[in-house]
């Protein structure tokens, strides 16, 4: 313990703490990047950074990555609040930000799911040396059941989604259709992403020196153009904001929120595949979740526990489960998991959380001043003005074409108000099955094979 | 309950049987997912089939630029009055869309002392149901009415309002009980035949008939005591089973022998379906089953060392710590709700229902 006490306190390390500052200071400027998935922006910085790889010692750079990805998992809601979604995580979230934006109560929205966020920082640090116990063993019991636990959750998004419309006319038919028409929306879109992801990973069009940019594009096309689109379309702009001198928040929300979040963000960050978003619904379900403050404060708990559980799962010594891109990013400058090394990324991922708190309401002030200044439309134009060619410079006309098929079908869910997780059937459908074994067999049928 | 309960508990009953554990880690199976599908299918039956074919005897359809709730009163009172006379009245209310986030919202109530159908017009609100301020209805005489069913007496599992705000309007049906009482009865078509043990049996034996044609013996047949084709429509049957079992638990029961009964039963009243604590009790036990069945039917296990290395402690930090905090907070909460006299979570109403993401609570 003393020992442990001697390392996490030796004022050598503080250029630990220096580096994940950095990290935090650039997640900022990630967040704002519109639509790119921090996993891909994070694997081109690091690609310039790995270049001062001599210069830099590996906990340095694991500890630049754990100020990364904490304060983009808690900074992220910023302007994903007030310029859209990046990821399919924040699209979760989107609606009920939305909503409270359009009241004037962004500001609120930021701050609930900051403190989420926080306390899913917490619950992780005060369940990080529990995790070295139970966790081997919750690996070694679910390995083989991996597929069908994605199989479930499959079923589940999809069954879970109800009927929406008016039900207004005398024929029960029309009522009928008019209902289903979402849900076949739904089930429709979720079937073409799938496709389209057997298609992108059984023969992908990006050039293959950027290989690793290979799923870009379709995040690109499926979650973020169409959002831009809307925000071009739409007319309406941002009322005035109101910043409160106070929150309403007690207790028992903060450990509602913070508990529902945590089960969702672990489940998520434990399962392959499974994201925040998708994550969070099941958790939201779970725990009965109605309250509208409940909800965003829980989902700032699931999407950091998501983020930053998923990293630090690679980090338990003993258990070898790597989650989530960031985790792959490192393994190769990472060759040997200590228990030091565990809790000195526990003890920097709850100083990279402090700090990025702290900047929280400064950010989003910021941001709150640049949509007053600047038309909301505006600021969509020229995020997707940037985001457009950083995807041809990255994948080419391949990814282009890629991109232009999955906006397509990510337009689907939002001009048919229908669940736009469904759209992660790229991932969920082409994975699963692959894990089951069927996959070949899809792609026999699809003649990609 | 919530879906996800009703799903999770499916997939929790089929684990039980060892050879779909084996046909899950061994043969990639998606056996065990079937349980979670029939679990959650009663709820699908109701909210995406049954309650577009259910026919009422009368629809209100408020005319938003002619509001009067004594119109809307009159109406209800005309399927009681048909209840009266032939035993069953159903009735269909709309809702009022002003615009695309525009809605003009009303409450009906049924006043059992007085035997008065009671509607209310409400402001109007958005689809969040956050009211404007102002845009009450200025004439009280037309705002509220109060209408008097004669020689009535109601009886009501729920002695609550009803707002009719967004979406989908409620329906009620009026029932003449042999004591004369008139019973309301919230959403007719819910929990009738798809929540049925009857219809459970026959899905099931339709599928053992299938499953006895189609699936042969598998490997090891000399391990199990059940037939590989057998698996099937029994995990079909208990998934089924424990959503009826757990919806029993509420207030709104089912029809369980549908068509041999007629009528919905009462629930138990134990706990409310949308309520926070019981729902994650179910979800909780339901996972930690998954996971000791996963373990404790793992394929070889002479070979393969166990996940749980120590029962009791897996039972103990795991099941039952968790469940005495769950234990402290509902009966906590319960105090308090006693000591504030706050009404219980408004299950039964449309704003309710419509708010809720998950139908299936209702």
């Amino acid at each position: 313990m003393s020992e442990l006490l001697n390392y996490l306190l030796n004022p050598g390390h503080l250029d630990l703490i220096y580096f994940s500052v950095i990290g935090v200071l650039f997640s900022c400027f990630i967040s704002f990047l519109p639509a790119l998935h921090i996993y891909n922006v994070i694997g081109i910085f690091l690609l310039v950074v790995l270049k001062f790889e001599a210069a830099m010692a590996p906990m340095q750079l694991i500890s630049l990555c754990i100020g990364m990805i904490v304060g983009y998992s808690i900074l992220n809601t910023v302007p994903a609040t007030y310029f859209g979604p990046g990821d399919e995580s924040l699209s979760y979230y989107i609606l009920p930000g939305a909503d409270w934006l359009a009241k004037g109560r962004g500001f609120e929205s930021v701050i609930l799911t900051g403190v989420g966020a926080l306390g899913g920082i917490i619950l992780l640090a005060i369940l990080a040396p529990a995790f070295v116990w139970f966790l081997p063993g919750l690996k070694s019991i679910t390995a083989p059941h991996m597929f069908w636990i994605i199989g479930a959750v499959i079923a589940y998004c999809l069954l879970s989604e109800w009927p929406k419309g008016l039900s207004q006319s005398e024929n029960c038919w029309t009522n009928f259709f008019e209902g289903w028409k979402y849900l076949g929306v739904g089930l429709i879109t979720f079937l073409l992403s799938g496709i389209l992801g057997f298609i992108v990973m059984a023969k992908t069009m990006v050039p293959i020196e950027f290989a690793f940019q290979s799923i870009t594009p379709v995040f690109v096309g499926l979650f973020a153009i169409p959002w831009l689109i809307t925000n071009i379309i739409n007319i309406g702009s941002i009322p005035p904001q109101h910043e409160p001198e106070s929150m309403e928040l007690d207790w028992d929300l903060v450990r509602r929120g913070t508990f529902g979040g945590f089960l969702g963000g672990f489940f998520a960050a434990f399962i392959p595949i499974v994201t925040a978003g998708v994550g969070g619904l099941m958790a939201g379900h779970a725990t009965a979740q109605r309250d509208g403050r409940l909800f965003v404060m829980s989902y700032g708990t699931c999407k950091t526990v998501y983020y930053v559980g998923s990293f630090l799962l690679f980090f338990i010594p003993g258990l070898s489960l790597t989650r989530g891109g960031l985790a792959w990013i490192v393994t190769p400058v990472v060759t040997s998991l200590t228990v030091k090394e565990y809790f000195l990324f526990v003890a920097i991922m709850i100083i990279s959380a402090g700090f990025s708190f702290l900047l929280l309401i400064p950010f989003t002030r910021a941001c709150i001043k640049l949509v007053k200044r600047v038309p909301y439309h505006w600021i969509s134009v020229l995020a997707l003005i940037i985001v457009v060619p950083a995807v041809y410079s990255f994948t080419g006309w391949g990814g282009m074409a890629i991109m232009t098929v999955a906006t397509g079908l990510g337009l689907f869910p939002v001009l048919f108000q229908a669940r736009r997780m469904n759209l992660m059937g790229v991932l969920l459908l082409p994975v699963c099955l692959n894990m089951a074994g069927y996959g070949n067999d899809i792609l026999r049928f699809l003649g990609l094979l | 309950m919530k879906g996800f309960t009703h799903f999770i508990s499916g997939i929790a009953v089929a684990s039980f049987f060892p050879q779909a554990v084996h046909m899950a880690s061994q043969e990639q199976s998606f056996i065990l997912c079937l349980g979670g599908i029939f679990g959650i299918l009663p709820d699908t039956l109701d909210f995406k089939f049954a309650k577009y074919f259910h026919k009422s005897d009368f629809e209100i359809r408020p005319d938003p630029d002619d509001l009067d709730a004594n119109v809307i009163a009159n109406d209800v009172v005309k399927a009681i009055n048909k209840a009266k006379e032939t035993g069953r009245g159903t009735v269909q209310l709309h809702t009022m869309q002003l615009a695309s986030n525009r809605w003009r919202s009303y409450t009906l109530g049924f006043d059992s002392k007085s035997s008065e159908v009671c509607v209310e017009i409400g402001p109007i609100v958005d689809t969040g149901q956050i009211p404007f301020e102002g845009t009450e209805l200025k004439d009280p005489k037309r705002s509220v009415a109060r209408v008097k069913v004669d020689d009535c007496e109601f009886y009501q599992q729920f002695d609550k309002k009803s707002q009719i705000a967004i979406m989908t309007g409620p329906c009620f049906e009026f029932v003449k009980r042999e004591n004369g009482k008139i019973e309301i009865v919230f959403l007719p078509w819910h929990r009738t035949w798809s929540h049925s043990f009857t219809l459970g049996l026959l899905i099931s034996f339709i599928v053992g008939i299938i499953s006895f044609l189609t699936v042969g013996d598998g490997p090891n047949p000399e391990l199990y005591t059940i037939p590989r084709w057998m698996l099937y429509p029994l995990i079909i049957l208990f998934g089924s089973m424990v959503h009826i079992i757990e919806d029993s638990t509420g207030f709104m029961g089912n029809n369980l022998f549908y068509p041999f009964t007629k009528d919905r039963t009462n629930g138990l009243g134990l706990m409310s379906a949308a309520e926070a604590i019981p729902n994650f009790l179910f979800v909780w036990t339901s996972i930690i089953c998954i996971l000791f069945n996963l373990d404790r039917f793992r394929w070889a296990p002479d070979e393969v060392a166990a996940g749980i290395s120590s029962q009791l402690a897996f039972w103990g930090w795991f099941y039952l710590l968790p469940l005495a905090v769950m234990a402290y907070y509902f009966f906590k909460g319960k105090r308090e709700k006693a000591i504030k006299a706050v009404k219980t979570v408004d299950f039964d109403s449309q704003s309710g229902a419509e708010q809720e993401t998950d139908v299936s609570v209702i």
